[in-house]
């Protein structure tokens, strides 16, 4: 499982540093023609020097000066009123609750905006000088505070203070200014939300964790995606034999199998994944109906095996056209630069550990009832449910509408009741034998089934808790064509 | 059946599947790299894309909204159908905007095709986030949204900033005049008769837009460049949403099983606002509207206006787009109970310029569920009671209803220009909360 984990950790890294190379800058996203302040924030071992930009109309609406023509001279009659006030309301604070020493340069008048959606406004710039208190490390101090700053948003309930890291000599790794969050109302409760400030990675790791989130709730909703690892998993702990499913091969082994097939399917996912994220066009459509082809293919290969011994590799393959659909997700988002890689990075942990989960859910009943004889019975039932379910969404999505589709999207909605089932299976199943055993009085094991125990006896008494040979461990009936019905 | 003759069938299909298979994953990564030169304007489709099954076929009473949405679904092409009917959802249904849609940056990435994605030149406002020490421009709105670090992923209902992404659907400067007819009888059906408001206010509304065209704006404007999309199957069963808006405009009917079930967020902004006349047609778009909240606010005596001041300034709506489920807690002003019942009348009336933008039917139904809950509704205003200079503002907010009107600088034009839109607490989106 270290290892597994290991590299998993590996694949992702991979991924994501072959990103890093070829991550272009993209426009951001906005939808606003509302004039916003922004503070951009120089971070240097002994101080912070944070350039504040506020609209005058703003200002004047905060304050209640009338700044008449809103000329350099207006703001300088007017200036010490307006340091008070700025002053007044910049009270950065370590997280110990200590205040930091704040000066306040001068006010100078600019122009800004955008002709065709703020229109063009004048703002006043001024810049703060924020140090942390004496006798302490400043660095340390710097790398998480308060910023303590609620100017304008304290009286005008729709602003918006824009806080960006402009440079950073404390950090070795700064590699261009980013956004560290907003200061505004919370709509809900209609206080100002303060800003805390993680300098580095802090502030990303939160919106890392959002993205592995994202990630998650993208496998947990995504049925398809689930069903058809799952189903290329059916018959993961079987041994193929003349071109049929046989005997159940030994849990390492499946848990072996089971491990490569998951890995491959992220392999291939994580990749296509960072190309469409970039931007490489997705034909989104054929993806999805190549989505429905790939689960149509796992529930032909749960039923009689097509591609024996080379799961891994048909994972893999269509786990690039399931990257694909992934990277919808990341792409509506319009992330950027560093934000895109952390991105991609959170989405994809996320995937995996979703994916982990419902792996790690559903495969071991399934190791064990894959030794019982209803299990070729199961499979074949759960592989034609699957085929129904996949031909519906193919039909759906070449654009021929049908109730199937309909109801395979519903499939989420039992998966919980359905793995409560599933495990649920395992303990009646071991009752069920403990009474018929009772009744029939212990079989006798027979040759074959003594050759094979060496190999399923382990997960079967760890199971059944069976201080006898476990028949149900190995049925040699399940290599019988019992499925041809 | 012989263990020989199932051996050799096998071998074949598994040798067709494997076939198939690699044939699957070259189309695949062969798609992938060939850029998209289809001149299709679907290229909003970001989250968009079509997946299960959507059809325009479904029962449908004559002459519902349903009905004339599939008419009007019938009347496109396969690529125009494509990328008209959508998936419901609310990722979907909250692609709406105050701005044109050449103004909203980023967003519908897919950014693929040509149709519907923005001008270069409009992304003037966007922070050049990789220069050290550029100056991110104060006109980069919106700030927590889709540029900050993945924070709008989580589409938590406190909502960062008003961010918002491209509309999804067709724009009408895709459709021809036959398919146009089509379209506005369906927006008729949906929008309702009420004089001045409704179908008819919709109309000056466009007009309105063509005449920022023809008057500085440029091709940005104009209704070519608003959106209709069907949301769902549009049918008498299941959940789909009619979806129509542009500048200063969003129109959002979710139906479930044949029923209205939520109008809104419904956003009506103007500019020019005021008279105005295009193609030798007099209009004055949102007229009722604003005689309608100046009516109530000179209605109330100067100690009720004292008490419905608010404190704050508001240069802009509190609920705009992207802002979704992120209601206050707390209602603001004056009770309407205090209010004599002649005030109450002109709350209602107020109220009911925006509901009566649906159809009638409707809207009675939506109206008689606020009256219901009038004496728990508040009435705030901050800025003049005229209402006409900039960071005027008036709301309604009511145990369901949510109506902000906020009054804003020129753009296009000289001369101020309102905001307003109608949210319900429980009944935006139809309910669909995620």
């Amino acid at each position: 499982m270290v290892r597994a984990v290991r590299r998993l950790a590996a694949l992702v890294a991979v991924a994501v540093a072959s990103l890093v190379a070829v991550v272009v800058m993209a426009t951001a996203a906005s939808a606003h023609v509302v004039p916003t302040s922004t503070i951009q924030l120089a971070v240097t071992d002994a101080h912070i020097v944070a350039t504040v930009d506020i609209p005058l109309s703003d200002l004047e609406a905060a304050t209640g000066l009338d700044l008449a023509d809103e000329t350099q001279a207006d703001i300088d009659a007017h200036a010490q009123a307006i340091e008070a006030y700025l002053l007044g309301h910049f009270t950065p604070t370590s997280d110990d609750g200590q205040a930091w020493t704040v000066t306040e340069g001068s006010l100078t008048v600019g122009s800004a905006g955008n002709a065709a959606t703020t229109g063009i406004y004048d703002e006043l710039e001024t810049t703060f000088t924020l140090t942390p208190p004496a006798g302490t490390d400043a660095t340390e101090e710097e790398s998480s505070f308060d910023l303590g700053y609620d100017a304008i948003v304290d009286k005008v309930a729709t602003h918006t203070v824009i806080v960006t890291v402009a440079s950073d000599a404390t950090d070795a790794d700064f590699d261009g200014a980013y956004e560290v969050g907003t200061v505004q109302r919370d709509t809900v409760t209609n206080k100002v939300e303060g800003l805390h400030i993680d300098l580095g990675s802090g502030g990303r790791e939160s919106a890392v964790m959002d993205m592995v989130k994202l990630g998650m709730s993208h496998i947990k909703e995504g049925t398809d995606h689930q069903l058809f690892l799952l189903t290329l998993l059916l018959p993961a702990p079987l041994l193929a034999r003349n071109r049929q499913w046989s005997t159940a091969v030994s849990a390492r082994r499946a848990i072996h199998r089971i491990t490569a097939i998951t890995m491959s399917f992220t392999l291939g996912h994580s990749i296509t994944l960072a190309l469409g994220a970039l931007g490489v066009p997705v034909p989104q459509q054929l993806v999805e109906a190549a989505i429905a082809v790939s689960i149509l293919v796992a529930a032909a290969h749960a039923i009689r095996p097509l591609f024996p011994g080379r799961e891994a590799a048909v994972a893999a393959a269509f786990g690039l056209v399931h990257g694909l659909a992934f990277s919808e997700t990341l792409r509506a988002l319009d992330l950027s630069g560093t934000h895109l890689v952390l991105a991609l990075l959170g989405f994809n942990l996320g995937i995996e550990a979703m994916q982990l989960i419902v792996v790690a859910l559903v495969l071991p009943p399934l190791i064990v009832l894959a030794r019982r004889r209803g299990y070729s019975r199961f499979r074949v039932a759960a592989a034609i449910a699957t085929a129904v379910a996949a031909l519906g969404w193919l039909g759906a999505r070449l654009g021929l509408a049908n109730p199937v589709a309909d109801l395979a999207d519903q499939l989420g909605r039992i998966a919980a009741p359905a793995v409560l089932a599933l495990w649920a299976t395992v303990p009646a199943l071991v009752l069920l034998r403990k009474r018929a055993s009772v009744r029939l009085g212990q079989p006798m094991p027979n040759h074959r089934r003594l050759r094979r125990m060496r190999s399923g006896a382990v997960a079967c008494i760890e199971f059944t808790k069976a201080p006898r040979p476990c028949r149900g461990a190995k049925s040699g009936r399940s290599a019988l064509p019992q499925n041809n019905s | 059946m012989t263990e020989n003759a199932s051996l050799a069938r096998r071998a074949v299909s598994r040798r067709w599947f494997l076939a198939g298979l690699s044939a699957t994953a070259l189309v695949a990564t062969g798609c992938a790299s060939e850029s998209s030169g289809s001149s299709s304007s679907s290229s909003s489709s970001g989250s968009a894309s079509a997946s299960g099954s959507l059809s325009a076929t479904g029962a449908a009473a004559a002459g519902s909204v349903a009905a004339l949405a599939q008419a009007f679904y019938a009347t496109l092409d396969d690529d125009q159908k494509a990328t008209t009917l959508l998936e419901y959802s609310l990722s979907n249904a909250a692609r709406w905007s105050n701005l044109p849609q050449g103004l909203i940056t980023g967003g519908g990435t897919g950014g693929t095709g040509g149709g519907g994605t923005p001008p270069s030149g409009a992304s003037g406002g966007t922070p050049p986030s990789g220069s050290a020490g550029g100056t991110p421009p104060s006109g980069a709105p919106g700030g927590g949204g889709s540029d900050s670090s993945g924070g709008a992923a989580t589409g938590t209902s406190s909502g960062t900033g008003g961010s918002s992404q491209a509309r999804v659907g067709i724009n009408l400067g895709e459709l021809s005049d036959k398919q146009l007819k089509a379209f506005y009888k369906l927006l008729k059906a949906a929008t309702g008769t009420a004089t001045g408001l409704g179908y008819a206010e919709v109309t000056a509304h466009l007009a309105a837009d063509d005449y920022l065209e023809a008057h500085g704006g440029g091709d940005t404007y104009g209704r070519d460049n608003f959106y209709v999309a069907l949301l769902g199957s549009p049918q008498d069963s299941g959940t789909w949403e009619f979806q129509f808006g542009g500048h200063h405009l969003a129109v959002a009917n979710t139906y479930i099983d044949g029923k209205l079930v939520g109008a809104t967020p419904s956003f009506r902004g103007i500019e020019p606002n005021g008279d105005f006349t295009q193609d030798g047609v007099k209009y004055n778009a949102l007229r009722v509207k604003e005689a309608a909240f100046t009516a109530l606010l000179a209605g109330l005596s100067s100690d009720q206006l004292a008490t419905a001041k608010l404190s704050d300034v508001y240069t802009d709506l509190v609920l705009g787009p992207g802002k979704d489920w992120a209601f206050p807690t707390d209602h603001e002003g004056i009770q309407v109970s205090s209010l004599s019942a002649r005030q109450k009348k002109l709350v209602l009336a107020t109220i009911a310029t925006y509901v009566n933008d649906i159809a009638d039917a409707d809207a009675a139904t939506i109206l008689k569920r606020y009256k219901s809950g009038l004496d728990d509704t508040y009435l705030a205003y901050s800025g003049t009671t005229a209402l006409t200079e900039k960071n005027d503002y008036i709301r309604i907010d009511g145990p369901s209803v949510w109506i902000e009107f906020s009054m804003q600088a020129g753009i296009v034009l000289s001369g101020n220009h309102p905001h307003s839109v109608w949210r319900d607490r429980t009944t935006d989106y139809g309910g669909t909360q995620s």
